[in-house]
């Protein structure tokens, strides 16, 4: 009763807050809450006759095709060890690149360098494998023909040869969305009080010493909310950059193998329904028990961080 | 206040309530409007099929069907087009019964929709009304069929082919191979061609695959697949015995010798990512030849399509064998299967129908020239004419296009029912008791297939790996349930 009228009297008093959250909330509760009742179909043989919630319960069945190889492991090792990478290399990254466009006097020349920076994440997908192709391929490659050969070096075929993979797709990741992740940082930078900064410089700070002791704390917030979020995505994957930039190559797919590929290489034939909604259960729980193990963790260590 | 937030709140409430209401309803709606207060009425049905040409004028079309199905049928049919690319990334979802359509076309056969129980039972049906169907297919309808139900209609299209090499006939000509040509009996004779041709025409790749990288190399091969690659009938269906076509001899060779071609350099590095097949590709004179499916058509169609022209080395006689790909099913959950059905066989069987289906309305979106052959009017082409959608049931059932095989109504009908046939003809494979090994079984795929089949790979290294990770995901389990249902089906 106590916790109800407190939330009466917050209704009350900032009403117009929640007035305005109201659309958003309505387009939650019908795209993303409503749904959910699809995920019944994870666990049933799906028939048109039977329908959503008629069909055959067949209680785990579905889930077996994810376990039951020798793929699972490698799949989920792809998974997960691209996604730390994508994680802590990204934090570096775009707080770094953030930092940089930041300390840009220029209004002109940072609107400048934001723009390019940005562009990439603009492009689909396809066209990112294309320029990759450009560069990578045996026979036109911009990276065979014009800087090995001319060097006396021995051609290489990307498509073929596994090791070269990891440090492409992270390469290409990073040139793609660094633009749109360091937009974050970089709002967080502007807000940052610049007394903090005027005095620091007072007491004789370096560049990097006001960057490691005002810069940093102040997003501190700001990195724990967004790398939780990425932790709860560990398991999905960007399907564009692990499906098309590698090209379908058969050669390659013990590194470009991650758990939506799989999902898409092995039920794109037989469109079965249940196995899929399986597979998107599975990586949505083992998101959210992430979230959430990584949240009690963060409000152990300091608590005022947590974001829930 | 607290008035207002309680308003505010069930205003919220109800939109998400309705918003929710109508996607569930919007079927139930549609059904009853159409529906069966008054039986003696017209029937409406509703077709889904992708297409790559032209509907702004599908109502005026759709009127003119419509004055023939009243009077013949008591039926009006409404077709929804797509385009081909929204259709395929929307056929799960047409599948998955949530839409009002009652008939639906399959590429790439019906067990998927087999499979999620989306396919009236049309036995009786086709009995009672289908005659014209089971008329003119013969034992190629069994293609549609399921232990011993009818579940789908397949087209009558070329059901008759094998695998051959597909090349330019002009490149031929220029550097006087014509002899060598006609010579070339096996895949391993073609190898002095594309020597030549290398030397001739640096600027030309002598071998692409006929799909780029989206479909192997291998895909229409002078075994009988059976509906999908896991376990075959070699010979085009000599026997009846079930056989893992990778790790036949024939399988092997084939590789070889794309390899070996590889290695030539007849094909180029980095075939197994190039995704324009022959057809885009010789368009710009960028390929000589490849692998493909061959059939008494070929080399006009080829030619037509591409614009130079095209000829064939068939590397075995057709066989006529169940390739299920285009079918079209009623829907499970339909309110209209009588319908449906009548109209399938009207389509069928009637040349007006399947003109007006195809071409539109004589005068307004084709013409008839003197040779009795369809083509567009005077000032018209493909962008500007409003109507041409090209879909069909049957590739018999109406007038030639002008680009056409003048013949070849009459070609097909012979070559569909004089070539000898597969033991297995008309057999589909039910997959719903192997679905984990055949998932597995599309990924170890994914990573073999492509690769060995374009030449990329070498088989020496990969072949055997690729047999053992078949293995390991199932492949045997796969073809003894194939056996036993291809021993069932013909009545062992």
């Amino acid at each position: 009763m106590q916790k109800k009228s407190s939330l009466m009297k917050k209704l009350k008093k900032y009403w117009p807050f929640y007035f305005l959250a109201l659309p958003g909330l309505i387009y939650f509760f019908i795209n993303n809450y409503i749904p959910m009742g699809g995920l019944i179909l994870a666990f049933e043989k799906y028939t048109v006759s039977g329908g959503i919630f008629g069909s055959k319960k067949i209680g785990f069945q579905n889930f077996k095709f994810l376990f039951s190889n020798a793929d699972a492991w490698i799949m989920t090792r792809n998974t997960l060890l691209y996604n730390i990478v994508f994680i802590l290399l990204g934090l570096v990254i775009s707080i770094l690149t953030a930092y940089f466009l930041h300390e840009l006097k220029s209004n002109m020349s940072r609107k400048f360098y934001q723009t390019v920076i940005l562009f990439p994440s603009l492009l689909s997908i396809i066209i990112v494998s294309y320029l990759a192709n450009a560069l990578l391929a045996g026979d036109t490659g911009f990276i065979n023909n014009h800087i090995l050969l001319p060097l006396g070096l021995e051609p290489i075929s990307f498509y073929s040869e596994k090791k070269w993979w990891p440090f492409i797709l992270v390469f290409v990741h990073f040139w793609q969305m660094t633009g749109t992740s360091c937009i974050l940082y970089l709002a967080n930078m502007s807000a940052i009080d610049p007394s903090l900064y005027e005095a620091a410089s007072m007491d004789g700070a370096t560049r990097w010493q006001s960057f490691f002791n005002i810069t940093i704390p102040c997003l501190v917030p700001t990195i724990i909310t967004l790398t939780i979020l990425a932790v709860g995505k560990i398991f999905n994957s960007d399907f564009g950059l692990f499906y098309q930039v590698p090209m379908n190559s058969g050669a390659i797919i013990d590194v470009t193998q991650t758990i939506d590929t799989y999902v898409y290489r092995g039920l794109m034939n037989t469109a079965n329904l249940g196995m899929s909604a399986a597979a998107c259960f599975y990586q949505s729980v083992v998101g959210f028990c992430l979230v959430m193990i990584t949240n009690s963790m963060v409000r152990r260590i300091s608590s005022e961080n947590a974001m829930f | 206040m607290k008035k207002l937030i309680a308003l505010l709140l069930a205003l919220a409430m109800v939109l998400a309530l309705a918003a929710c209401g109508n996607s569930g309803s919007s079927t139930g709606a549609g059904t009853s409007a159409e529906g069966g207060d008054k039986p003696a009425q017209i029937e409406k049905i509703r077709i889904y099929v992708p297409t790559s040409g032209k509907y702004d004028d599908i109502d005026a079309v759709m009127e003119k069907v419509n004055e023939i199905t009243r009077e013949k049928i008591a039926v009006e049919v409404e077709f929804v087009p797509f385009q081909f690319g929204q259709w395929f990334g929307q056929y799960s979802l047409f599948l998955s019964g949530t839409e009002d359509v009652d008939i639906l076309v399959n590429y790439g056969g019906f067990l998927n929709a087999y499979s999620q129980g989306a396919c009236y039972d049309l036995t009786d049906l086709i009995q009672q009304y289908g005659q014209d169907i089971i008329a003119m297919e013969g034992d190629y309808l069994k293609g549609g069929v399921i232990d011993g139900r009818q579940y789908a209609l397949p087209i009558y299209a070329v059901y008759s082919w094998n695998m051959g090499i597909i090349y330019r006939q002009d490149v031929v000509e220029e550097l006087g191979l014509q002899d060598q040509v006609a010579a070339v009996k096996t895949i391993e004779d073609w190898e002095p061609i594309l020597a030549a041709v290398k030397e001739a025409k640096p600027d030309m790749t002598p071998f692409v695959t006929s799909s780029g990288s989206t479909a192997p190399n291998f895909q229409y091969g002078t075994w009988d697949d059976l509906g999908n690659k896991y376990g075959v009938l070699m010979n085009g269906g000599e026997t009846s015995e079930v056989v893992n076509l990778f790790e036949t001899e024939e399988y092997a060779r084939l590789c070889n010798v794309m390899h070996d071609w590889n290695v030539k350099g007849y094909s180029s590095k980095d075939i197994q990512t190039q995704t324009d097949g022959f057809t885009v590709l010789t368009q710009s004179d960028a390929a000589f030849c490849t692998l493909g499916q061959v059939d008494f058509n070929t080399p006009f169609y080829q030619s037509t399509t591409i614009g130079k022209p095209i000829n064939v080395v068939q590397l075995a006689p057709a066989v006529g064998r169940t390739y299920n790909n285009v079918t079209y099913i009623v829907m499970s959950n339909t309110k209209h299967p009588e319908a449906a059905m009548k109209f399938l066989n009207l389509w069928f069987s009637d040349i007006e129908v399947g003109n007006l289906i195809k071409y539109g309305i004589e005068g307004t979106h084709y013409q008839v020239n003197a040779d009795g052959m369809a083509e567009y009017l005077p000032g018209q082409d493909a962008n500007s004419c409003t109507y041409h959608i090209g879909a069909s049931i049957s590739n018999v059932n109406s007038i030639r296009w002008n680009t056409e095989n003048p013949d070849y109504a009459q070609l097909l009908i012979d070559s569909n029912t004089n070539s000898p046939k597969s033991v297995a003809l008309g057999f589909a494979f039910n997959t719903e008791n192997v679905t984990n090994e055949i998932t597995q079984l599309d990924n170890v795929c994914a990573k073999y297939q492509i690769g060995l089949e374009s030449g990329a790979m070498d088989p020496a290294t990969a072949l055997p790996e690729f047999i053992q990770a078949l293995k390991d995901a199932g492949i045997e389990k796969v073809i003894a349930e194939k056996q036993a249902q291809l021993d069932a089906f013909l009545g062992k």
